[in-house]
């Protein structure tokens, strides 16, 4: 039986791999397939050859040549390490409140349950298919650990490392699911469980800091704000029973990881190896009824892929009904019915409530500051920080706020069909995504305008009507660059819907990476032509117009000669993305069903 | 009133639908029959104006679909086979929603005996995720109807209703018709189109084999015989097979 599984697994690899690169025949793949491997050919395989700049030996002083970390870190890197897992190892019996799973696709439940198949030879299945996905994250984790020059080994210890890593935690986490079950099954509730576990781990960790050595525990209380004392304390502790018998098994997983040469890695093998045959025994032990709720989960993750597919946000269809944003008229401009209809399908905090509370909180946290006198260095920084979130926003922000076609295109049908001229459905699509993201980059420009107070010594031309003029100017021309820089990429996703369409396909792949990467590149370009002419424009106006009305009454003139021509800009970008949207054939992807 | 002339959908090379020209008329209830791939849901597709024909014109309620669409949809409605359904707008807000771009003044008072006709009416509140199969289609079915459309396109408009559904389904389409809607349906199930349709046009292979009323159509293909029904002059007409 376990030879027909093994051969579906490997069969679907092979046909997947098949798949992936038949579609290297398509432009769109193979320009995405060339730009990726040019990715992950630069910034990991080339330096896979070469040894990663070695550890200092014993006695030798770090200086700028060598960029590595000194010996001595190892045994932090080990204990951190350990300490770390251990945590994911405690989050694995603390956070559960499902029964157990095991993650089957809806495909799989369909053929194989009902097939003559032992409860037994399924978990095999799972176990082997977990195994090929640890293969494949131990291959793509030795890439970046390979360059990490405080570790010792090579890529292959590496490789291998990282299985022993992610095979244990998968098989911790499958045999934790079915004791878990087990448990609930004898009558323990979620937290009386919760609680317990985390009452265990608390006495263990309070038991070996009370077993401290004296001069662990000062080291620790005279010196809190240094890093050295703190890492020591944690490696001590790390030492000290019984927290460092619950590390043994720990400690042996992470062993052929951390080898600094091959006879440490071969000699760490036997433990590692040891750690997962017996996490193996437990497994498959304790194995409990996991059908219904591998059904159930299997659903559920079949409408989030669907969801995200579509481009919606994972938030799937049993999320609570919403109160209107606002009161929609049965009448009026049906541009608004879009906004009304996109701000319920995000969060409830994007209402013009919220923004007004949030704005006059900031306002008075501001003005908080001013008046301390401790904290006037921080102001220009807190400042800054706004002003840098406002732009990253501003840049990125058409990335997360996606409440527009883009979200619709699987709708596309629906909208189509509705008495709308092609632009009326654009705009209507872009408000939400422009209201939200204008909305936090106003908040962001309110704060660096409380904020960033420049002295008149060291920018005297700043004056505070400048400052003014400017932050209006900005305010006013934000709502025209969202708008514009969500029309890139929902200009790609109406020109190049095969394209769009690709970029959210699963499985990863250089190609998809690539293809990710032309899009950004394409948005940066794209954006950085549209905003040439205002850019140039607004620079005309203050320059000219700071001589003839002095510079706050010229800035106030750039921004709104500038706004006119973003206006333009949008409104022909909105024009023409409706032309193609009502010229798109739906047809055309994905292929016929008629 | 629905005119259609010479209507050809292709995809790339290859033809879904060959000048494809027929009429119906207000009160006329025509079924749409074919074998699978034979262009039903493609000629629906592109009566509703959601994918462009290749070649052709369609005039829907006297407006030509490919010169004045806004004027040829705000008289249509269109009901897809799978409910299309905003996950996070709920019973009430769907109809909500399709009252401001149709511009339906007194939706409500439309909307109310529309979900009351559906069974939906205690629903109202809930979201697409927590109804099922058939409610979504129902809700779908009363979003269509909301704006009192002339022009009515059902692409297997039964499927995922139980059989009360059906009945109900089947009744709400004969009225309307009889209320003098133009009504275009694609099944797959024949004994739906004799009851409910007054005109069926066959299609294979994007063309049209046969079109007319019942009777006509039953007359080209009887070979003389009496009673002889949709299904047999179906397999008659497309030569029982796919091919």
């Amino acid at each position: 039986m376990l030879g027909a599984l093994l051969y579906l697994r490997l069969t679907s690899a092979r046909n997947w791999a098949k798949s992936r690169l038949r579609r290297l025949r398509q432009p769109k793949y193979l320009v995405g397939a060339i730009v990726g491997c040019a990715y992950f050919y630069f910034f990991f395989f080339r330096h896979l050859g070469r040894q990663p700049t070695r550890r200092l030996p014993d006695g030798a002083v770090l200086d700028a040549t060598h960029a590595a970390l000194p010996t001595e870190w190892l045994p932090v890197t080990t204990a951190l390490g350990a300490v770390g897992f251990l945590i994911l190892l405690a989050l694995i019996w603390l956070v559960p409140s499902q029964r157990a799973a095991l993650g089957f696709t809806e495909a799989e439940i369909a053929f194989l349950f009902p097939a003559p198949i032992t409860r037994r030879a399924l978990i095999h299945f799972r176990l082997l298919s977990s195994q090929l996905r640890s293969l494949v994250g131990a291959a793509v984790m030795m890439l970046f650990s390979n360059r990490w020059a405080v570790l010792g080994g090579n890529a292959v210890t590496h490789a291998i490392g990282w299985w022993f890593i992610f095979s244990s935690l998968n098989l911790h986490f499958s045999g934790a699911s079915f004791t878990l079950t087990r448990l609930a099954d004898l009558g323990w509730s979620v937290w009386r469980r919760r609680l317990l576990v985390f009452a265990a781990f608390a006495t263990v960790v309070a038991v070996s800091i009370h077993r401290l050595p004296p001069e662990a525990a000062a080291s620790e209380s005279h010196a809190p704000g240094d890093l050295r004392a703190i890492t020591a304390w944690v490696v001590t502790l790390a030492e000290t029973a019984p927290l460092a018998w619950l590390l043994v098994p720990v400690h042996a997983v992470l062993g052929p990881f951390l080898a600094i040469d091959t006879r440490h890695f071969l000699l760490a093998l036997g433990p590692a190896l040891g750690v997962v045959i017996l996490h193996y025994l437990w497994v498959v032990r304790s194995a409990v009824a996991f059908e219904d709720s591998a059904i159930a989960q299997a659903q559920q993750r079949s409408a989030r892929l669907a969801a995200w597919r579509e481009g919606r946000s994972r938030r799937t269809a049993t999320t609570r009904s919403r109160r209107d944003p606002f009161a929609l008229a049965a009448t009026g401009r049906p541009e608004l019915a879009f906004l009304w209809k996109n701000l319920l399908s995000t969060w409830p905090y994007f209402r013009l409530r919220v923004f007004l509370v949030a704005a006059a909180i900031l306002t008075a946290g501001c003005v908080w500051l001013h008046r301390q006198p401790t904290a006037a260095p921080f102001l220009a920084g807190v400042g800054v920080l706004a002003v840098s979130l406002g732009a990253y926003l501003l840049i990125l922000g058409p990335q997360f706020a996606r409440q527009d076609i883009r979200s619709d295109l699987g709708h596309a049908d629906v909208l189509r069909v509705y008495p709308l001229r092609g632009w009326q459905i654009i705009l209507g699509e872009l408000l939400t995504p422009v209201c939200i993201l204008t909305a936090v980059v106003w908040l962001t420009l309110l704060v660096g305008a409380l904020c960033f107070w420049p002295s008149t010594t060291s920018a005297p031309w700043l004056s505070l009507p400048v400052r003014v003029t400017a932050s209006l100017g900005l305010a006013l021309i934000t709502p025209a660059l969202v708008a514009l820089q969500l029309l890139v990429p929902n200009a790609a996703a109406l020109l190049f819907p095969a394209w769009f369409q690709a970029t959210r396909s699963r499985g990863g792949g250089p190609e998809v990476v690539g293809q990710r990467m032309i899009f950004v590149f394409a948005q940066i370009v794209a954006m950085a032509l549209a905003l040439l002419p205002a850019a140039a424009l607004a620079a005309v106006i203050i320059a000219v117009g700071q001589w003839l009305w002095g510079t706050a009454v010229a800035v106030g003139f750039a921004s709104v000669g500038t706004l006119v021509l973003l206006v333009g800009e949008v409104g022909g970008g909105v024009w023409f993305l409706g032309t193609r949207f009502e010229r798109l054939d739906l047809s055309a992807e994905p292929p016929p069903s008629a | 009133m629905i005119e259609v002339q010479g209507l050809t959908k292709r995809y790339g090379d290859f033809p879904a639908v060959r000048e494809l020209s027929f009429a119906v008329r207000p009160g006329e209830v025509l079924g749409l029959v074919g074998p699978n791939g034979a262009g039903k849901t493609s000629t629906l597709r592109c009566l509703a104006g959601i994918i462009p024909a290749s070649d052709g014109t369609i005039r829907i309620a006297g407006h030509e679909l490919a010169i004045d669409p806004v004027s040829a949809k705000r008289a249509l409605a269109f009901f897809p086979d799978e409910p299309r359904l905003f996950e996070y707008l709920t019973v009430r807000q769907h109809l909500n929603f399709v009252a401001r771009i149709y511009g339906v003044r007194d939706h409500e008072t439309i909307a109310r005996p529309l979900l009351e006709e559906f069974e939906i009416l205690d629903k109202a509140d809930q979201l697409p995720g927590e109804l099922s199969r058939g409610m979504k289609q129902k809700l779908a079915i009363a979003c269509g109807l909301l704006h009192q459309p002339q022009v009515l396109f059902f692409d297997e408009p039964l499927t995922g209703l139980d059989p009360l559904g059906i009945r109900r389904m089947k009744n709400s389409i004969i009225r309307r018709a009889r209320a003098g809607a133009t009504i275009v349906l694609s099944s797959h199930l024949l004994h739906l189109l004799e009851e409910v349709c007054t005109h069926v046009l066959i299609l294979k292979k994007g063309e049209k084999i046969a079109d007319g009323t019942l009777a006509e159509v039953a007359q080209r293909f009887s070979n003389g015989e009496s009673g002889v029904n949709l299904e047999e002059i179906f397999l008659r007409a497309t030569g029982g097979s796919e091919d």
